[in-house]
């Protein structure tokens, strides 16, 4: 069931269109991220979801209700903002008490609920604690609670990594996606973190210039992008130009329906093996080499100033290939490639 | 003049210290400058209150507590103290209320707006309190005070309303010259606060007022509390608004201090309630920067 519709939804920021016509449906019960580049109008189309920004033109959505003309205080949608936003002259335990208090809700109920949202994040003990003597993944934690607390429609979170360091935020990923599953809300976040992307949700929408360019569960968008551009964000990818002749790419065995002609190969590093001798990819030399224990990445030249990237499972005392040693780069699953028609598949 | 020049051996330690020192260094013009023009002459003026004085000398020798005696348990130093007091209060609190939407819209306007309200806050500083009180007295004065007269002529009033030499004039005095003292603090907290905290509010459902109420206004405290310090002590110590706005049978402590001193050339009495004056106004000033930065304790806590 549908649980968030945005309907071509646009804003624009003076000379700057930041939605264009934006649409995104997201079923009861999973978690979408919106990824993109900073810019690219996910910040934007998140907020407008919260009120806190009109769009110019579309629909949104939540639970059936159309809040596209509600004011962001009759929403009841759990946002949790990129620094938190938790209010510095409350406590741990008022910050989760604000949204109950300006219910008027009762002492007892309150407190009841309070305590409840706190044991959820494991933050109890530090319930009388001001928000300026918590870590930030503690912050990170209040800021949920308090979110989820008044039992929302659905969650957004914006960027709720950021502020973290690298150590915490992969374990504050995991702790998340457990606790979103645990309490079953409808979840959208924004990151430009592939990997934090792949990590949290179920479904991927990359957007791209106030759009959304692909939109597909994690696995499906990394294995099968629509797009160069998509192919690039996710992942890494090789973006080779080749010749289409006969359905097939010239000289290869990789097959795809388009016409003769130009054509854009998109291979992942690891789908690419390198040989000593000859095979039928492509010769080049290897051009710089990061040995990085389980793997080993190879640049390797293929001439006319374009290179491919190789990632090369590596064994036990095996050693890495030299920089400039001649080499045979060949794809490893045909299977697994995609081919976009037009030179560098500028835009799919 | 560049750090090259400073080092020259020429140069004196002390200025080098000054110029480039670190901790108290310096500050140590400023203070130096206070110690002799401000605390000197000060402590000069208070010790007149505690020695007697004969012939426009003072008796060598002679420390007495007698005219401190005298002034506490005269009831007339207690009311002109109450009067000072509440004058000073009723006027800071006045100041908070007119100051906090002046700041708040400053905050939310854009451009060349934000420099006229600039302007407009801070031009009556360019003229002395001294010329402000009188245009009150043209404003509020008796029958033919502007005040009065256009009151009676929209059929407002039929009878002019006697304003001037009342408790009123002063409390209008005071709040108009004292309110750019209250609106600069206000001004610079409401105008850096971080707005997503009131999108917070919003988005856990409060609207615009409860938002104001429970987090504009409390974030805004500790400015509050230095408004209400600042302009309760120029308030508490104002003697030109009383002298002209309250007319000639209306007194304070701080108009007594320069009616003793000035008109009456009783100078230990005038030292003797300059003294009360001052240590009552510092009392003040300190229960009303202690009871702020109690409200707002979470505040030392982000420090």
């Amino acid at each position: 069931m549908a649980h968030i519709v945005i309907e071509a939804v646009s804003k624009r920021f003076g000379a700057n269109q930041v939605l264009d016509q934006c649409s995104v449906v997201v079923e009861k019960g999973t978690v979408l991220t919106l990824l993109g580049p900073s810019g690219c109008g996910k910040t934007t189309l998140l907020r407008t979801i919260a009120g806190f920004v009109e769009p110019d033109a579309g629909r949104v959505v939540v639970g059936g209700r159309d809040i596209t003309a509600m004011p962001p205080n009759r929403r009841q949608v759990g946002y949790v903002f990129q620094n938190y936003a938790l209010f510095p002259h409350l406590t741990v335990a008022d910050n989760v008490a604000y949204g109950l208090r300006v219910q008027r809700r009762n002492r007892a109920e309150i407190a009841v609920r309070v305590a409840k949202a706190l044991d959820l994040v494991a933050l109890g003990p530090l319930a009388q604690r001001y928000p300026a003597r918590l870590s930030g993944g503690q912050q990170q934690r209040v800021a949920i609670a308090r979110a989820l607390v008044l039992e929302p429609e659905v969650l957004l979170l914006d960027e709720p990594f950021n502020a973290l360091d690298a150590q915490l935020r992969l374990a504050m990923q995991i702790e998340l996606r457990k606790l979103i599953a645990r309490v079953g809300i409808t979840s959208i976040f924004v990151t430009h973190d592939q990997q934090e992307a792949m990590t949290l949700s179920d479904s991927v929408a990359v957007m791209r210039a106030g759009r959304i360019e692909q939109r597909a569960p994690p696995l499906e968008i990394y294995d099968r992008p629509d797009t160069a551009y998509v192919a690039e964000f996710i992942g890494r990818a090789n973006l080779v130009p080749v010749r289409m002749r006969g359905g097939k790419v010239e000289g290869m065995a990789i097959a795809a329906p388009l016409p003769d002609g130009m054509a854009t190969l998109i291979v992942r590093p690891e789908n690419l093996r390198l040989l000593t001798g000859p095979c039928d990819g492509w010769t080049g030399r290897v051009g710089f080499a990061t040995a990085l224990g389980p793997t080993t990445e190879y640049e390797i030249d293929i001439g006319g100033g374009a290179t491919l990237r190789v990632l090369a499972a590596r064994r036990a005392g095996e050693a890495v290939i030299q920089a400039g040693q001649a080499v045979c780069v060949a794809v490893v699953d045909a299977a697994a490639c995609r081919v976009l028609a037009g030179n560098r598949g500028d835009d799919g | 003049m560049t750090a090259d020049a400073l080092r020259r051996p020429g140069l004196p330690r002390l200025l080098r210290r000054i110029l480039h020192g670190r901790g108290f260094w310096p500050a140590a013009p400023a203070l130096a400058y206070l110690i002799v023009f401000m605390v000197l002459p000060i402590g000069t003026l208070l010790l007149f209150g505690f020695v007697t004085i004969e012939r426009g000398r003072i008796v060598g020798d002679s420390f007495t507590l007698a005219h401190l005696d005298k002034a506490l348990h005269d009831t007339l130093v207690w009311r002109l103290l109450w009067r000072s007091l509440w004058v000073a209060t009723a006027s800071s609190l006045l100041t908070l209320l007119l100051a906090y939407p002046v700041a708040y819209v400053f905050a939310e306007l854009r451009g060349i707006w934000r420099m006229l309200v600039l302007i407009a806050v801070v031009s009556p500083l360019l003229t002395s309190a001294l010329v402000r009180a009188y245009a009150w007295l043209v404003i509020l004065g008796g029958r033919r005070g502007i005040l009065n007269q256009a009151l009676v002529s929209i059929g407002l009033i039929e009878e002019p309303l006697r304003i001037l030499n009342t408790d009123w004039a002063v409390l209008i005095g005071m709040t108009q010259i004292h309110l750019p003292f209250m609106i600069l603090p206000l001004l610079a907290v409401l105008d850096e606060r971080d707005r997503r905290l009131e999108e917070a509010s919003a988005n856990l459902g409060a609207s615009h007022t409860e938002t104001f109420f429970r987090v504009t206004i409390p974030m805004s405290v500790p400015a509050i509390f230095a408004g209400l310090a600042l302009v309760f002590a120029v308030s508490y110590t104002n003697f030109i608004v009383p002298q002209l706005l309250g007319g000639g049978n209306y007194s304070t402590l701080a108009v007594q201090v320069y009616e003793q001193t000035i008109v009456v050339l009783d100078w230990s009495r005038g030292a003797v309630l300059a003294t009360i004056l001052l240590s009552t106004c510092f009392a003040f000033v300190l229960a009303i920067v202690a009871f702020g930065s109690w409200l707002a304790r979470w505040n030392e806590v982000a420090r």
